[in-house]
């Protein structure tokens, strides 16, 4: 018989493993993190702290300091009164101008799209698969090949510049992505249930609003997130399809900063480039796992 | 002579070809033949018709099958009809109202008027089929192409114009014109290679170019490496893992503009990183990227890279979660050291997701614009130009249409070369699965 | 009269031959049950009389009217399927009522015919859940109900037990037989389970590469395969197969391959045609129809074996052997006590047997 008292000292293996926290493996683990996130958060950090300085603080102090004294003069200078070329009247149109672009071209974009993927993953007809084999290479295709027949389009039509002319560009330039996130995702609701709901008498229409709709409402919220935050970022088709006093929010940004006129006030500068992210940004951190989703699916966005 | 599916499908394939002449005489690529092809087109397919009624014999209204689907067409045609009419100037002077949008009128005329014929001989033609075939047997071509699916087909319509008549037609257009003498105004006197002669001389495309292959190496290489070790790190049951991805991937939402604003301001050696290495004592550091032509591409690079890595992290992410987690449990069993599971197995494993996240990038260098034209605006003097640049300033800027056309037909080439085996796996892949 | 009746239907899938030239006629409150391994057409053909696929040739034919072109809804038929496809979003009772507003019936006639199904189904209490809340028996007794308010002649299950679990699926097996014997509709049922089969059906249409191999009822399907797949695939555990040749005497025997016993005589078993050579064949047996100990002593056929395995199943216990190289397996009694490596005599009567072509497996 071994000795029972001995088998049971405590120092014998027993219950859960003990873990060092400060092991070797966590401290470069973490560490190496830490120091990464470190640095994606510098240029907001620094973005912040500019905007709230006055100009004299940043001509002496360095970059990453704390402002020593707080202003939002910037802020408000930024949104209403800094000047592109002649308008002194802030990025406040520019920001209207976007709400303008990006809720309808959200709303139409997103609308066609998911009515096409339904047609392609539930009603496939003949050359479907073509036509869509296309749509997908387009959304690699560069957009510069497609601008400049676009705009004699669009010139024809007599919305060359004007808000429902970029809506239509937009529509056209997001349904590769939208079409295929909707597609994949009719795809994995289950064939019966459309099966049934064929047998049940409903049509085209009556199985897309009242069966496959109600129960797509999460991939629909990806998809806003992801045109949102795509057509709030756009530039070039602003550039290209807007006329100055329609100019979205992120060009006119970028005239702001980029004008040559005048003393450069990085500090507007600053809490202007905030503003114009503050949108997406809020967007990102509100709808956190939809937008990792979204961009997932989206990947051909590139 | 003609039996009754080879009439039919004749009569599809002829309505087809008119449209395809249509388009093309829009377009704008009309030689004289053109012009008016379509409807010569149009008429051989009602000899067609007339031929395909002829051989039924009947034309019953009453018992016919598909009445309401011919009633459907025709009022379709109806529709497309006061659509062409809206263009006429007799209309017009009625309804003074529909001026204001003459010129969307004016573009859909010939369209209206083709449709219009189209539908008409759509009812025409389900008229008689339905007749005839009123004993059922299986349907006729003409049936399943016009009638089963009809409202699926409609539907997928704007994904069709989409994908032919922008994605198809304005790419063959642009490229069709990079070989014309087009100034401010696009124009069809052919010039052959000219405009590419002139592009391949010119020095800012040259820089371009060289840009291009630095920033998209580097930022492949870069982001693909990175990514993969942040996504591997986050993929240790790291705690917090949400809150570091969440950082890692906020700059994506961002837009280029607002990136390239940003790196601007800390890259400025007046008050950025350079002043503020040289106040800690260091006074002859010299870090100006935005400011020196050898480097400034690189200046660039970072803010691209901030920008777009927590992205390929993600993807990387989602690919090491789709392994089996069983993988690791063997490993373990096997006392396999962690590296040599990620290098031997894991990676191998990822292959489709590492091509897949390669041509994603690539694609997106390819398209690099507004970064640069926030950073830099292309300088100092052109030393920071990209090709998607080029083609804008050559454009909208220079007058210089053709040019324009020329060096994006350049990008679509390059991105075909990247594109092409990539499909071509990829199809096969599924062919074989 | 018949209520479904399937003309010359044919279906590809581009190149591939689905559904060849079948023919199939259903009568009025007859339960068909259309069985088969997993791709063997059974589903295919259901979903062309639901409407649901479009044939490449042929006719449907139900109630007299010609379906072949008309849409699932229009055809008089309801439909159960295997995953139940229960509209997430509805509540049991919109999920019954669904069809009723698409045909746009009054809202009373509506109420009522969802309150009668409910009752037959006993799905009353349930009516303001979701489907998400119920377990797996009450939604498919939701699916069925879908198929019965819509008051039609035609029922179509698809699998519908496939996703219960042992127990769920005899209670709900009985259930529907049980509606079948109060509807008296016309049912067609797929499954690959024979159980299902057997104790649901009228008759059985078994089925192979999209043709029908046997159609007839129950029993003569078990007794009289006509050929050794659907020997093979009817009854569990399997039929044993022996190998050998028939010699056509004036009383015709068996003659086994390896000869380790007397040549079962077959002079009662019922030939569709007289043997007149010698004919390569297999004699199928089943193991239930297999007796061992004092039982084998009169049997006409007698031989002994050692047991290699056995596998008590309660009520019963399947021995398997080896017989001649090939498995030979017998059903005893759940009671009996037998020791691997034991030697016992077992007989069977060949009257009980089937015998195959070997070539053509078709049943002689």
């Amino acid at each position: 018989m071994p000795n029972l008292s001995l088998t049971q000292n405590h120092e014998d293996p027993r219950g859960p493993k003990p873990r060092k926290i400060l092991s070797r493996r966590n401290i470069i683990l973490y560490g190496t993190l830490i120091f990464v996130a470190i640095y994606y958060l510098i240029p907001l950090y620094v973005m912040i702290v500019t905007s709230l300085k006055g100009m004299p603080e940043i001509r002496l102090g360095n970059i990453f300091s704390p402002p020593i004294e707080v202003t939002f003069e910037p802020w408000v200078k930024a949104w209403a009164q800094a000047c592109t070329g002649l308008n002194c009247d802030g990025l406040s149109r520019g920001f209207w101008n976007s709400v303008k672009i990006t809720i309808p071209s959200v709303f139409v974009s997103i609308a066609i799209a998911s009515i096409n993927g339904y047609a392609l993953a539930n009603w496939r007809f003949k050359g479907a698969n073509l036509f869509f084999t296309i749509l997908i290479f387009g959304a690699f295709i560069p957009y510069q090949i497609m601008i400049y027949p676009l705009v004699i389009l669009l010139r024809d039509l007599g919305l060359y510049t004007k808000l429902p002319g970029l809506i239509i560009i937009h529509t056209i330039f997001g349904m590769p992505i939208l079409t295929l996130l909707f597609r994949n995702y009719f795809t994995t609701i289950p064939e019966e249930l459309f099966k049934a709901a064929r047998v049940d008498g409903a049509g085209f229409w009556g199985i897309y609003f009242r069966v496959m709709m109600p129960m797509s409402l999460p991939i629909f919220a990806v998809a806003i997130v992801l045109q949102v935050t795509g057509i709030w970022n756009d530039f070039l088709f602003g550039v290209i399809y807007t006329k100055p006093a329609n100019y979205p929010m992120t060009v006119q940004l970028n005239n702001i900063v980029n004008s040559v006129q005048g003393v450069k006030e990085y500090n507007v500068n600053m809490a202007a480039t905030l503003l114009t992210g503050l949108v997406p940004l809020a967007i990102y951190f509100i709808s956190g796992k939809l937008f990792v989703r979204g961009i997932a699916a989206g990947a051909v966005k590139g | 002579m003609l039996t009754k599916v080879q009439s039919e499908r004749f009569f599809i394939g002829s309505i087809m070809l008119a449209f395809a002449a249509l388009i093309m005489a829009t377009v704008g690529i009309k030689p004289q033949l053109f012009q008016n092809l379509q409807f010569l087109i149009l008429l051989v397919s009602l000899l067609l018709v007339i031929w395909i009624g002829f051989k039924a014999g009947k034309f019953e209204i009453i018992t016919n099958r598909l009445r309401i689907r011919a009633m459907g067409w025709l009022i379709a045609a109806t529709f497309s009809a006061a659509l062409w009419s809206f263009a006429q100037k007799s209309t017009q002077l009625l309804f003074p109202a529909l001026k204001e949008f003459r010129k969307i009128w004016n573009t859909f005329e010939p369209f209206a008027l083709f449709a219009t014929v189209v539908c008409i001989l759509f009812a025409l033609l389900l008229f008689i089929v339905g007749s005839r075939d009123s004993k059922l047997e299986r349907p006729g071509f003409i049936e399943r192409s016009l009638v089963n699916n009809l409202s699926s087909k409609i539907a997928a319509l704007p994904m069709v114009l989409t994908a032919v008549g922008v994605f198809v037609i304005a790419t063959l257009w642009t490229v069709y014109h990079s070989f014309t003498n087009s100034r401010m105004l696009p124009k069809s006197e052919f010039i052959g290679f000219a405009q590419y002669e002139r592009l391949w001389s010119s020095d800012r495309w040259y820089m371009s170019i060289e840009n291009l292959a630095i920033y998209g190496i580097c930022s492949l290489i870069f982001s693909l490496f990175i990514g993969f070790m942040l996504a591997a790190l986050l993929d240790q049951k790291t705690r917090f893992e949400n809150t570091f991805r969440t950082i890692f991937l906020y700059p994506f939402a961002l837009s280029f503009i607002v990136t390239g604003l940003v790196w601007q301001w800390i890259l400025n050696p007046d008050y950025g990183v350079e002043k503020i290495v040289r106040s800690l004592g260091f006074e002859s550091f010299v870090f100006n990227p935005l400011y020196d032509i050898d480097i400034v591409i690189y200046g660039i690079l970072v803010a691209g890279l901030w920008q777009g890595t927590g992205f390929i992290m993600c993807l990387m992410l989602a690919g090491l979660r789709g392994i089996d987690q069983e993988i690791w449990k063997a490993a373990r069993v096997d006392g396999i050291p962690m590296w040599k599971t990620y290098i031997q197995i894991v990676i191998p494993m990822m292959r489709p997701v590492f091509i897949t996240t390669l041509v994603i990038i690539a694609a997106g260098i390819i398209k690099v614009y507004d970064l640069v034209v926030a950073q830099t605006s292309g300088g100092p003097g052109i030393s920071s130009e990209v090709p998607a640049k080029y083609v804008y300033d050559y454009m909208f800027s220079a007058q210089n249409l053709g040019q324009g056309f020329a060096a994006s037909t350049m990008m679509l080439v390059s991105v075909l070369i990247v594109l092409i085996p990539f499909a071509y796996l990829e199809y096969g892949r599924r062919k074989h699965a | 009269m018949n209520s479904i009746e399937i003309k010359k239907l044919s279906l590809n899938f581009g190149e591939v031959v689905v559904l060849k030239d079948l023919n199939l006629t259903i009568e009025k409150g007859e339960f068909l049950v259309l069985l088969g391994a997993s791709g063997c057409g059974k589903s295919t053909l259901l979903n062309c009389v639901a409407g649901l696929l479009d044939v490449t040739d042929g006719q449907i034919f139900i109630n007299g009217q010609n379906v072949t072109w008309l849409e699932p809804s229009q055809r008089g038929i309801g439909m159960v399927f295997q995953s139940y496809a229960l509209y997430p979003q509805m509540t049991v009772k919109g999920n019954l009522s669904f069809s009723l507003k698409n045909a746009k019936l009054s809202k009373d006639e509506i109420e009522k015919r969802v309150q009668n199904a409910s009752e037959i189904l006993q799905i009353e209490d349930l009516l303001k859940r979701k489907p998400a809340a119920l377990s797996g028996g009450q939604r498919q007794r939701v699916a069925i109900g879908r198929a019965l308010v819509r008051d039609v002649e035609v029922f179509l299950f698809d699998e519908p037990l496939s996703n219960l679990d042992a127990k769920l699926r005899t209670d709900l097996r009985v259930e529907i037989k049980r509606l079948h014997q109060k509807l008296d509709n016309t049912m067609i049922y797929v499954t690959h389970d024979q159980i299902e089969a057997m104790t649901l059906a009228n008759r059985i249409a078994i089925m192979r590469d999209g043709l029908i191999l046997q159609l007839d009822n129950p029993k003569t399907i078990y007794n009289f395969p006509v050929n050794k797949y659907v020997a093979e695939f009817i009854g569990s555990p399997g039929m044993n197969f022996l190998k050998g040749a028939i010699l056509p005497n004036d009383k015709p025997t068996f003659k086994l391959d390896g000869g380790w016993c007397e040549s079962p005589d077959l002079s009662n078993y019922m030939f569709y045609e007289p043997i007149k050579t010698e004919t390569q064949a297999w004699l199928g047996i089943r193991p239930e129809n297999v007796v061992f100990g004092d039982d084998a002593k009169n049997m006409p056929v007698k031989f002994s074996l050692e047991v290699e395995v056995v596998e008590p199943m309660g009520a019963n216990t399947l021995v398997w052997s080896k017989m001649g190289g090939q498995e030979f397996r017998f059903m005893v009694d759940g009671n009996t006590t037998l020791s691997i490596g034991e030697r016992v005599t077992v007989g069977f009567d060949p009257v009980h047997s089937s015998v195959f072509d070997l070539d053509s497996e078709d049943r002689l």
